[in-house]
């Protein structure tokens, strides 16, 4: 049994009402990233996080690699221990009904219906119990570990001797809502109307909890054949959605050219200050630079500065929408200078989750986790303006 | 200065480097009045941003038959030609040597047009913090037009085409210039967009391209020449490297303090200067240049540019060649062909003559609008 302080729920700007899609800016890092925070925000200042899970099939390094930007990304201390579960809605539930106080269960979908949820572990009375399991095997999608994915294409066989045979050896338990399935099994399964998931991977499950935040009952996680049941029951959990309204993903342009190169020494250098979001304070004044330096950027003391978090408000100070294609990126696309709080430190990043053009001087918003660039393989993290008002004044690409 | 060349310049598809050298160096050594003996020139700073072909210096001794004099490479983002100009002129002013000849090149157009912008922006990005970003070389500019337009109570994209369309009225009579056409300002705000508020003819083109000047020492001038130009003043300014440090984005301080260096040198002021040759790589800088370099007040570089007062025959003519906009810009030659231009306009030898030109000005603002280089030039020594 697990009891729940908060949940959060994240979707991409990009897509329809029923299914999101990531931009080119986003990965199953980044989305766990923000439905972390959104979890975090829920459980209020006094629930610490103690451990991650992230569960998905999506994760970006699978030589390893994800857990330090997760941590970074959410404000973790990179003692805290990051598990990486690859796995579906059926994994995810397993996650959160075994996890302990503290523990941070995400789910990350970044292919395909894409959304991320978390659920925070930790004392208001919402229990999670598991009240059956069937482990079985009737792979009828398969992904290599090349990415290539076959489907066997037979939804009854699936329905009849996968989903069905499962639950009639858990004695077919009844459902108030269903992670994994389509609408229309789903609710199948519920016998009657069921909860609406925008997704049907790892995440499916945070989203069937924060669906039943409001009432009790039990949820139905399935991965292919593989079913567990668990029982919700308690006093309802806060929860957190960072779920914009959704709008036509911009038709950019890839152009044509070599992958842009990356030195890993630079990466590792800048990756405590660019992916926590954070600025050296200078010992001697206590001014702050972004990025970090050796020489303070006002009072010239060389002492060994720290890092400050910055504040994530920002206000566009300038900016310069590209329109010409630039070898390996999406064009058009948005950079903008931002002013981060009162602190007076600027910032220099991609517009995010609004169309590119959409913004002007001035404009207010807010610095995200989001991947920058691919570089020779390597996920580049950093911060993206996400402005107030969104697609207000996008053009046409 | 007793000396200028140039090649044309151009996508000069059919020229290398090793022609471009001593295309430019052979004209600016035929320029010289009395004529030169090559085996005079005692030394050589080549200005070359990007290199091609392999060994710059080695490369200008080999194919100028200068294999016998010393030869240094000088790098220094879109100012490397002024900057090279500043250098030959301290090694005549440090007694060390009488004869030095200053050249700058550049092959831009030897890879593709689709990669230069990506290709530039390599050198002037932080390789984790903003390289990543596609902050091209246009965005530079771009990101400082952007805030300009926002504050300034007077200037519009207008202002900006009106840039163009004088620097192509200018390059017209110009047979060095790559684009020899009139536009209007509706054509050029009709123009596709390259990187917001820059349009196709907001933008300089890429270009190919050799010049070369030949300085000697004062004591030496009258054996090149009875009419030389006389190097005035220099400066050379910097500024924070990274846009995100730079407090006000609507000027350039480099050029700022560059200007102050070159106008203290020569013991004038923007008021005395009669001809200018400025860096206007996207139009939007050449009006920030306006008012950086003192031609006019803050915010005034809109009603100057409206006035018409930057044509040839205005009171302050700006960019008689043609400027970068129309003549073209191969980034190392740039500075150095400014330079040209310049000397022709004080020896009354200019395709676009400005009427009595005395005292002329060069500039150049490159990098991540982070260094300026200045030279100022007279008809007397001051």
């Amino acid at each position: 049994m697990t009891e729940i302080a908060g949940i959060g729920t994240y979707l991409p700007a990009w897509g329809t009402a029923t299914v999101r899609q990531t931009g080119d800016d986003e990965d199953a890092v980044t989305l766990a990233v923000a439905a972390g925070r959104a979890a975090r925000t829920a459980a209020g200042p006094d629930v610490a996080v103690s451990s991650v899970v992230l569960v998905s099939r999506d994760l970006p390094l699978i030589e390893g690699g994800n857990a330090a930007p997760v941590l970074a990304g959410l404000d973790l201390d990179e003692h805290i221990h990051v598990r990486e579960v690859i796995g579906g809605s059926a994994a995810a539930l397993d996650e959160v009904a075994a996890a302990g106080p503290g523990t941070l269960v995400i789910g990350a979908d970044a292919a395909g219906a894409a959304g991320a949820s978390a659920v925070l572990c930790g004392g208001t009375g919402r229990t999670v119990t598991v009240t059956g399991r069937v482990v079985r095997s009737l792979p009828v999608t398969t992904r290599d570990q090349h990415g290539n994915t076959t489907d066997y294409a037979d939804p009854r066989l699936l329905r009849e001797r996968g989903v069905g045979e499962s639950l009639a050896r858990l004695g077919n338990p009844a459902a108030a809502a269903v992670a994994g399935l389509a609408g229309r099994d789903a609710a199948a399964l519920c016998g009657g109307p069921a909860p609406v998931l925008p997704t049907t991977g790892a995440s499916a499950t945070g989203f069937a909890i924060a669906a039943l935040a409001v009432r009790a009952g039990s949820v139905i996680a399935v991965d292919h054949a593989t079913v567990t049941v668990a029982e919700l029951s308690g006093p309802p959990p806060p929860v957190v959605r960072d779920e914009p309204e959704p709008q036509p993903r911009p038709a950019g342009t890839l152009a044509p050219g070599a992958s842009v190169s990356i030195s890993l020494s630079a990466y590792e250098r800048a990756f405590d200050a660019k992916v926590r979001l954070a600025a050296g304070r200078c010992a001697a004044c206590g001014s702050l630079s972004l990025p970090p330096r050796r020489r303070c950027i006002d009072c010239g003391s060389e002492a060994p500065a720290d890092l400050a978090p910055l504040p994530r408000d920002a206000t566009i100070y300038s900016l310069a929408t590209i329109h010409v294609p630039v070898p390996g990126l999406v064009s058009p696309y948005t950079i903008v200078i931002a002013e981060l709080g009162d602190t007076g430190v600027r910032t220099i990043a991609k517009l995010t989750g609004a169309p590119p053009g959409s913004v002007a001087i001035g404009d207010r918003g807010t610095l995200v986790l989001r991947l920058v660039a691919v570089r020779q393989g390597v996920p580049d993290y950093g911060y993206g303006f996400l402005p107030v008002h969104r697609g207000a004044r996008g053009v046409a690409a | 200065m007793v000396g200028a060349g140039m090649t044309q310049f151009g996508e000069l598809f059919h020229l290398g480097i090793k022609d471009m050298l001593p295309m430019a160096v052979s004209e600016a050594v035929a320029s010289v009045d009395k004529g030169l003996d090559r085996t005079d020139i005692q030394a050589a700073w080549f200005g070359e941003l990007v290199t091609t072909d392999g060994f710059a210096t080695g490369i200008l001794a080999d194919t100028c038959g200068l294999l016998d004099i010393p030869v240094s490479r000088l790098e220094n983002a879109c100012a490397t030609g002024n900057d090279a100009v500043r250098h030959g002129t301290m090694a005549i002013a440090s007694g060390m040597y009488d004869v030095v000849l200053v050249v700058g090149a550049d092959k831009v157009r030897e890879t593709s047009s689709r990669t230069t912008f990506w290709d530039w922006m390599g050198m002037t990005r932080d390789a984790a913090w903003d390289f990543p970003l596609g902050l091209v070389a246009p965005a530079n500019f771009a990101l400082h037009a952007a805030r300009y337009l926002y504050e300034s109570p007077h200037a519009t994209r207008e202002h900006l085409a009106m840039v163009a369309v004088k620097n192509h009225h200018h390059g017209v009579t110009n047979p060095k210039a790559q684009m020899r056409f009139e536009i209007t300002v509706e054509q050029v705000l009709a123009a596709p967009m390259v990187v917001e508020p820059f349009g196709l003819f907001d933008c300089t083109p890429q270009s190919d391209g050799a010049a070369a000047v030949v300085l000697v020492a004062e004591e030496l001038a009258d054996r090149y020449t009875d009419r030389p130009v006389w190097v005035r003043g220099t400066g050379l300014g910097l500024d924070r490297v990274m846009h995100q440090h730079k407090r006000d984005m609507t000027s350039f301080p480099p050029t700022i303090k560059a200007a102050k260096q070159a106008y203290a040198m020569a013991d004038i002021g923007p008021a005395d200067v009669d001809v200018a040759e400025v860096h206007d790589c996207f139009t939007g800088v050449e009006l920030i240049n306006y008012e950086d370099l003192g031609f006019c007040e803050k915010w005034g570089a809109a009603k100057l540019i409206e006035s018409c007062d930057t044509y040839v025959g205005g009171r302050i003519p700006v960019n008689p060649s043609g400027g970068l906009k129309a003549k073209g810009h191969p980034p190392g030659a740039t500075g150095v062909a400014q330079c040209v231009e310049i000397f022709e306009q004080l020896r009354g030898e200019s395709t676009n003559q400005v009427d009595g030109a005395r005292i002329g000005l060069t500039h150049n603002i490159g990098g991540p609008t982070a260094v300026s280089a200045i030279t100022i030039l007279g008809t007397d020594k001051g």
